[in-house]
């Protein structure tokens, strides 16, 4: 380059050449602004009431699947097995979602702390509610059925098997409606709100539902 | 790269100077005056011959350099052409004129009959089995479709009495093919309405622009209580023809 500035007709060609550099440095500086200046919306940490709700949540669903189907391959009633159907698709297309914000976040899909962590820290009012007051750290989920009751429901069949299904799923819903409620008091993100919102309209009603269909077995 | 052409250029300039013949060239004083005058006519040809082949390598330069960066502008301008033609769509930002908000809805799951407030419905009670979604020919169980609602699902009515033959098949052609419902139902008070769980819009007519815009915002949107759920494997109404 050096050389061509010892000429008239080479110092032309070098502004030609710089100039073309600075607007090519101008448009990638202008695409660059566009693709950073859109606000980027808050991203829970690894630590988060939402990073640990979609943790504990995706456990806790998916033992409502596995509930859903044991049930199905242990009956051939139409109203359980409908039911079943339905909670064992939502449920795993849920569980999908929660893994998914968790891989957008950068966060671990296994926690470094306890299950239900998130649940036993202050609200975000920064009160304690009483999810903060009744969860340990490390407890079982609530809900959550025992490896024992799963084992007798894997045993059932037919009526038996329904009541049994329809008696843990009612519990394992109040416990879902309880840890959904408990992120709905501890995040801001309308991701998580409506998700959680949703399961707790769902499972309210579910739990009606079920305890109706118990009734009529009983 | 350049320096050594330079040096090619040098000793291609003293080929002459090393004339056969000449015994002593380095010293000038021993030369004929004709011997001189053609070892300066012989500098002056190898400096023409080097300031040609500097020429020749800055063009190269200048044209290379040229076209690199014409090349970087080019596709810069075609990416911003290109970032601005396909704007990424935000549901949120999606305004359906004329949409109806319904709020307070309720999820029960009931066996019997439901008054619906809203005609075609748009959310609330429903019956435990949710309608398979798809394209019916005949008026299917509200109790069911609002099932399929809660599961994203947009449930398309049209009233016979005020499409033709022609326009029920531009609407079925129109809409996607999974979570969608398209029914005919009776004494509607516009041509069709799109409906989602706590969403309903009434439209002018299958040319509705509004349609797409209603699909593409609440179709499987995270506002319905169970976007994703199944809207299959349940129960089919009456005149499903896919």
């Amino acid at each position: 380059m050096s050389i061509a500035v010892s000429t008239p007709s080479g110092r032309t060609r070098l502004a030609v050449v710089g100039a073309l550099l600075v607007l090519v440095a101008l448009v990638a500086g202008v695409l660059l602004g566009r693709a950073t200046a859109s606000s980027a919306p808050a991203t829970p940490s690894a630590t988060s009431a939402e990073a640990g709700f979609a943790r504990d949540m995706q456990t806790h669903h998916a033992q409502a699947v596995d509930m859903a189907i044991l049930v199905r391959e242990a009956t051939d009633d139409p109203e359980v097995r409908l039911l079943a159907l339905d909670i064992l698709t939502a449920q795993s297309q849920q569980m999908g979602q929660m893994f998914a914000w968790l891989v957008s976040w950068g966060a671990p899909q296994t926690s470094t702390e306890q299950p239900m962590a998130w649940m036993s820290r202050p609200a975000l009012d920064g009160g304690h509610d009483e999810h903060s007051e009744s969860h340990v750290p490390g407890e079982r989920m609530p809900g959550l059925a025992t490896p024992e009751q799963m084992a007798a429901l894997a045993d059932a069949e037919g009526v038996e098997a329904e009541r049994l299904f329809l008696e843990l799923m009612t519990e394992h819903h109040i416990g879902g409606v309880e840890m959904a409620e408990a992120v709905l008091a501890r995040t801001e993100l309308p991701l998580v709100a409506n998700l959680a919102n949703g399961m707790v309209q769902l499972q309210s009603k579910e739990i009606d539902y079920m305890r109706e269909l118990l009734e009529a077995r009983q | 790269m350049r320096l050594r052409e330079w040096e090619v250029c040098a000793r291609l300039a003293a080929v002459p100077h090393e004339a056969p013949g000449s015994e002593s060239v380095s010293d000038n004083e021993n030369l004929t005056v004709k011997q001189q005058r053609e070892k300066r006519r012989a500098e002056k040809v190898a400096a023409l011959k080097k300031k040609q082949q500097a020429e020749k390598v800055r063009n190269r330069i200048t044209v290379l350099g040229s076209i690199a960066a014409g090349a970087g502008v080019l596709s810069l301008i075609i990416a911003v052409v290109i970032t601005s033609a396909t704007p990424p769509v935000d549901p949120s930002t999606i305004e359906v004129e004329g949409v109806q908000e319904i709020e307070g809805l309720q999820a029960t799951h009931v066996q019997t009959a439901v008054d619906y407030d809203q005609t075609p419905p748009a959310g609330g009670p429903h019956n435990p089995a949710w309608l398979n979604c798809g394209i019916y020919e005949e008026p299917v169980p509200n109790e069911n479709a609002v099932h399929s609602l809660e599961h994203g699902a947009v449930w398309v009515t049209y009233d016979p009495a005020q499409l033709s033959e022609d326009e029920v098949g531009q609407l079925r052609g129109s809409v996607p093919s999974t979570y969608m419902i398209v029914s005919p139902f009776d004494g509607l008070d516009a041509p069709v309405y799109a409906s989602a769980w706590g969403y309903q819009v009434a439209l002018d007519g299958v040319d509705d622009p509004r349609l797409d815009d209603f699909i593409v915002k609440y179709r499987q949107s995270p506002e319905a209580p169970e976007p994703g759920a199944l809207c299959s494997q349940a129960v089919d109404g009456p005149g499903k023809i896919s």
